[in-house]
């Protein structure tokens, strides 16, 4: 791992020096041992403290739409899985492809900082980590801890089928190798949800969208709501100015209408990057809603998961003569 | 899709219905009316997503 660290300090400053791109949008050391936080490098020496570690969860693609307007090109680093949101952000014509620059690093996997912090105290200082293909072994300043990847891995991570960058100007390591069973997802989390009776899958998302906040984290982080402006606000309360389809008041049935949309609106769309989940501040299991409609995707439509090219075109918004005409 | 995620958040699936009838098909748009008036009543009163209102 720490020649992937050098190989990234390396290229940054290459490129900050060269006049190249303005900024390095990567990670650097967090306040513990088991965090790390966005960092953006402007010059040489700033790029020194950027890092690479399996404790680098954050999605920085969305990043880049905070400087939309600007004429500036940028660096990103990216995992395999956040790579799909660049190319959802091209396709979307959000962010044009010859202003970023794509660091991507091949990735092993994350660690679940929960867990990890069970084990190791926070106020430790990490020295180094080193991926082991099976295991993690993290060096602190307490001592030397093996983490088994089996138990250890953020819940995202253990399904992950795009270890290595979908899309990347610079790759910074090895490519990792993909076995051929993992290429494909079986949903078993989806299934198991969908069996269950109506009033039995009520009761659950009643108790999960009775606790949100309608605090819109899990908007705000989301590679693919990329709207300038958003449904949810506006001026006037209620899209457009006219049906009042939603109140600011934060009650379940609201919530139910704001989850719904956002879920439409993400469908065939959605990366499963897992960031929405990750953020919301009272664990609402938000992947289990947008894994679903990735899997309906791929049963009605036969379209891959979203975001591995460019090119593809979306679900809803292409016609094909051979759609699924469930209604007629 | 639509009707698959209203189910999947617990909306029985008797209650949603999309059809796609022609303006020449009046007889079928009668016939669904009530088959679907029929269903829910069955189902009683939609308690989801009423508390509010």
């Amino acid at each position: 791992m720490k020649q992937i660290v050098d190989r990234l300090r390396q290229e940054a400053a290459r490129l900050l020096a060269a006049g190249d791109v303005a900024m390095v949008i990567g990670y650097a050391k967090g306040t513990d041992v088991a965090r790390t936080t966005p960092y953006f490098a402007t010059n040489e020496e700033e790029a020194q403290n950027l890092t690479w570690n399996p404790f680098c969860t954050n999605n920085l693609v969305k990043y880049l739409l905070d400087f939309r307007f600007e004429d500036t090109k940028l660096a990103v680093v990216v995992k395999g899985c956040d790579s799909k949101g660049i190319n959802r952000l091209i396709y979307d014509r959000q962010f044009p492809r010859e202003r970023v620059v794509v660091l991507g690093v091949p990735c092993g996997g994350l660690l679940d900082r929960s867990k990890v912090l069970a084990t190791i105290d926070p106020g430790a200082e990490l020295q180094s980590v080193e991926d082991l293909g099976q295991e993690f072994v993290v060096r602190t300043d307490h001592g030397e801890f093996t983490f088994a990847k089996e138990q250890y891995l953020l819940p995202k991570c253990a399904v992950c089928r795009n270890p290595n960058p979908v899309i990347s100007d610079v790759l910074l390591g090895e490519e990792l190798p993909v076995a051929e069973e993992e290429k494909s997802d079986t949903f078993d989390d989806i299934v198991e949800m969908e069996a269950l009776d109506p009033a039995a899958k009520s009761a659950f998302w009643d108790r999960h969208f009775n606790r949100c906040l309608r605090c819109y984290a899990c908007r705000n982080v989301c590679p693919a709501c990329n709207c300038r402006e958003c449904a949810f606000e506006q001026a006037v309360p209620g899209w457009q100015q006219e049906a009042c389809w939603l109140s600011k008041k934060a009650s379940v049935d609201n919530n139910y209408t704001f989850h719904l949309i956002r879920m439409f609106d993400v469908t065939g769309r959605c990366i499963d990057c897992g960031e929405c989940e990750r953020v919301c501040p009272v664990n609402i299991p938000l992947r289990k809603l947008y894994r679903k409609v990735i899997k309906d995707v791929q049963e009605l439509f036969g379209d891959t998961t979203p975001g591995l090219n460019i090119g593809d075109g979306l679900p809803l918004t292409s016609y094909r003569k051979e759609d699924p005409e469930e209604f007629m | 899709m639509f009707k698959r995620l209203m189910e999947y958040v617990g909306f029985e699936p008797e209650r949603f219905e999309v059809r796609w009838i022609s303006g020449s098909e009046g007889g079928k748009v009668v016939e669904t009316a009530i088959e679907m008036a029929e269903k829910i009543k069955a189902l009683g009163p939609n308690r989801k997503m009423r508390d509010a209102k």
